[in-house]
């Protein structure tokens, strides 16, 4: 069986030992029409895009709906509806901190409880074994990504089992960076890959906080000795509130624009990569950018919804003279 | 055309004093609309609801304004648009209580979590925020011990930065007003079951202010009690809202404030009378079951609340109002500020009992308001009705 999830925070480890392949659902560019009927038009193209997958084909029998944001919260109901599929809403807390994280540890045992209700079985050794490769898939990607990013290879990767993932990381040649000015491109989930690919046509050498980026791979792994299920339900839960920040999760002390500030420390320019109507994102933006601004960061805002992309090419173009200048 | 209710003048001053009150408090608050005010009511704390302070402004055509302040700081044009009113008073420097600190719970939206955050930042004080996990089928007994034990850091929060002690008794007491009011409450909407309708949606959604804002004092049951009474009055007099009422129908989604009067002629001229709402109705959910651990039942009540629950409950919830104040159809108000009110709403349609028509617009801004596309689809929808 494969299960789909749409945000990141969706244990994936728990998901594969299960024996099922989780598998990441991204918008394409298929123009809106069926999902018209499901959802208004003020939600963010990887909602409606997605939802326009799943009516009209996809290859996933049951999603994984993570507590993210309103629009994913309201559209695992409208999924289940529409597509008849199997859903399930994973309340990963919003706030992250030592008492969400025991709630999250319940919770998790909670989605383990799922997945062998459609039919999974997790054991001890299937979970240790999911959790230890997926920690060598995210080191490996994080190498890679250090070197010169690669989303297609990323977006590859999410859509198979993780030992399969690896197999191709092994099979592929280290790309070299060309060079140019450093920017970092932060924002929420950028679905289309001609659009990463615009950065380092015009020139830039490209650091992402992207959901479809470093986020995914981004961890501090506890330290710790597993010798049960429940020992692996804790650490997934160490695991995923380390995650890179991510606007929709509130944390202490503002970390999610400490961590910005501090990627951007040796970048030329930020660019904010943003989903017409992500509420998380565009909340942070506007305070966000003064902070860059004042510690010298040029700024650019590309708004995406159906992308244009000789306009993004135009655009970036300029950003690019403005840094150079 | 519209006959004004005399608990508005009422509601004014009673609002006017509240406002007044905030500026005289020690320590203020500010405060999401379905957090647990009964906690601040019970430690002298005043609390702000920004967004009925943003609904205000909507109602008096000042929001777009104060919008458009906003969005020259950089806030996007598709944010909230209660959120993006309220941060333009507060840079705009509007006449506001100063926050001690902020309380937010997302029982209600995510918007607020980010929203609170830019005012942490903008004011430079403390945000506790009151996680509550989103029940789309069954509320789970992790949830409730969840809650439970944010609301026992909130307590302590409270309690250090104001030095201040909640007392068990005073906070039973506080929960005790609050279950009186919102039944108070409760009754005064439910006389809008009379035939014909002694009151529209539109008196309800005026006078929501005090459920809201004073929820946990003595205010709102003595003023739902004498809104009731004057709606009795009505009904023996034989005065009904809306004259010689030929269709009854049920509102959903937060009004449409800049337009309150408009769709309230509107619907009056052509013998409409909205009759319940599921907005104003939503505080009626309000009622903390008298339980010997009351933070376990504060984390049970405010979980389930009308926008934190899956599609089924929400159509369930609608299907009794229909049954209840025996309307013939919805008027569905999709409002690009409100996504988890909104998205859902096609949903929802299909599996109502009654036909429904949807209209797209926003509570505060006016900019996104179609006046002729509006009407086209309520004339449509009325005469389908006939």
């Amino acid at each position: 069986m494969r299960v789909g999830y749409l945000c990141t925070f969706t244990p994936k480890e728990l998901i594969d030992a299960a024996g099922f392949t989780p598998v990441r659902i991204l918008a394409d560019s298929t123009p809106i029409s069926l999902a018209s009927a499901h959802i208004q038009s003020y939600a963010c193209i990887q909602a409606r895009g997605s939802l326009e997958k799943a009516l009209r084909k996809i290859d996933v029998d049951a999603v994984v709906f993570t507590r993210s944001c309103d629009t994913l919260m309201r559209l695992a109901d409208i999924w289940e509806i529409a597509t008849k599929m199997k859903v399930y809403s994973f309340e990963f807390p919003t706030k992250i901190d030592s008492t969400s994280k025991n709630f999250l540890i319940s919770e998790i045992a909670e989605l383990a409880k799922k997945l062998e209700e459609w039919g999974g079985k997790i054991t001890f050794d299937s979970l240790k074994e999911s959790i230890e490769l997926y920690k060598l898939l995210e080191v490996e990607l994080a190498k890679i990504f250090d070197e010169k990013p690669d989303y297609e290879l990323l977006f590859k990767v999410q859509q198979m089992k993780v030992k399969d993932a690896l197999n191709e990381l092994k099979s592929r040649e280290q790309k070299k960076s060309k060079g140019g000015p450093k920017i970092l491109v932060t924002g929420s989930v950028c679905p289309f890959l001609d659009v990463m690919k615009l950065f380092e046509d015009v020139g830039f050498s490209v650091k992402d906080d992207l959901c479809t980026g470093t986020r995914f791979f981004t961890f501090k792994y506890p330290e710790m000795e597993l010798r049960s299920v429940e020992d692996c339900f804790r650490y997934l839960a160490e695991k995923y509130v380390s995650k890179a920040e991510c606007p929709t999760k509130h944390y202490e002390k503002d970390r999610r624009f400490e961590r910005v500030l501090e990627l951007a420390k040796d970048c030329d320019g930020v660019v904010f990569l943003l989903l017409k109507f992500c509420d998380p994102h565009f909340f942070d933006y506007p305070q966000l950018k003064q902070k860059l601004e004042e510690i010298g960061k040029k700024v650019l805002l590309l708004e995406l919804e159906f992308p244009v992309i000789e306009q993004l090419r135009t655009r970036i173009e300029a950003f690019y003279e403005v840094i150079m200048c | 055309m519209l006959k004004k209710m005399k608990s508005n003048e009422k509601m004014k001053q009673l609002m006017t004093n509240y406002y007044m009150m905030g500026f005289a408090s020690e320590h203020v608050s500010w405060i999401t609309s379905g957090a647990p005010v009964e906690i601040l009511y019970a430690m002298d704390i005043y609390p702000f609801y920004p967004e009925n302070h943003s609904a205000l402004f909507g109602a008096a055509k000042q929001g777009t304004y104060y919008a458009e302040v906003a969005e020259k700081l950089g806030f996007s044009r598709d944010l909230c648009s209660y959120a993006r009113c309220d941060i333009g008073c507060v840079v705009s420097s509007v006449n506001v209580p100063n926050p001690t600190f902020l309380f937010a719970c997302n029982n209600i939206c995510n918007t607020v979590v980010k929203w609170y955050e830019v005012l942490s930042r903008i004011y430079k004080v403390p945000l506790f925020f009151l996680d509550t996990p989103f029940v789309r089928k069954e509320l789970k007994e992790n949830y409730i011990r969840y809650v439970h034990d944010q609301l026992v850091e909130f307590i302590d929060f409270a309690e250090k930065i104001t030095g201040k002690e909640l007392s068990d008794l005073k906070l039973r007491k506080t929960l005790q007003l609050a279950l009186k009011g919102v039944k108070a409450y409760k009754d005064a909407l439910l006389m809008g079951r009379n035939k014909p309708s002694p009151l529209t949606a539109f008196d309800a959604f005026i006078n929501m202010a005090p459920i809201v804002c004073l929820r946990g004092t003595e205010y709102p049951i003595n003023f739902y009690e004498e809104m009731k009474l004057e709606l009795e009055d009505r009904v023996k007099k034989g005065i009904a809202a809306v004259d010689d009422e030929k269709i009854r129908l049920l509102w959903d989604n937060i009004p449409i404030w800049y337009r309150l009067k408009w769709l309230g002629e509107f619907f009056a001229s052509r013998n409409t009378c909205i009759v319940a709402d599921t907005y104003t109705n939503a505080w009626s959910w309000m009622i903390v079951k008298d339980k010997s651990n009351v933070l376990e039942s504060l984390a049970e009540t405010y979980i389930f609340i009308y926008l934190n629950v899956g599609i089924e409950h929400m159509a369930k919830a609608i299907n009794d109002l229909v049954n209840i104040y025996d309307v013939d159809g919805v008027v569905i108000h999709s409002n690009r500020s409100c996504k988890p009110y909104s998205f859902g709403q096609y949903e929802i349609q299909k599996m109502i009992e009654v036909p429904s028509v949807v209209i797209e617009a926003d509570m505060v801004d006016e900019r996104v308001f179609s006046e002729a596309q509006i009407v086209t689809r309520l004339e449509a929808f009325l005469e389908m009705l006939k």
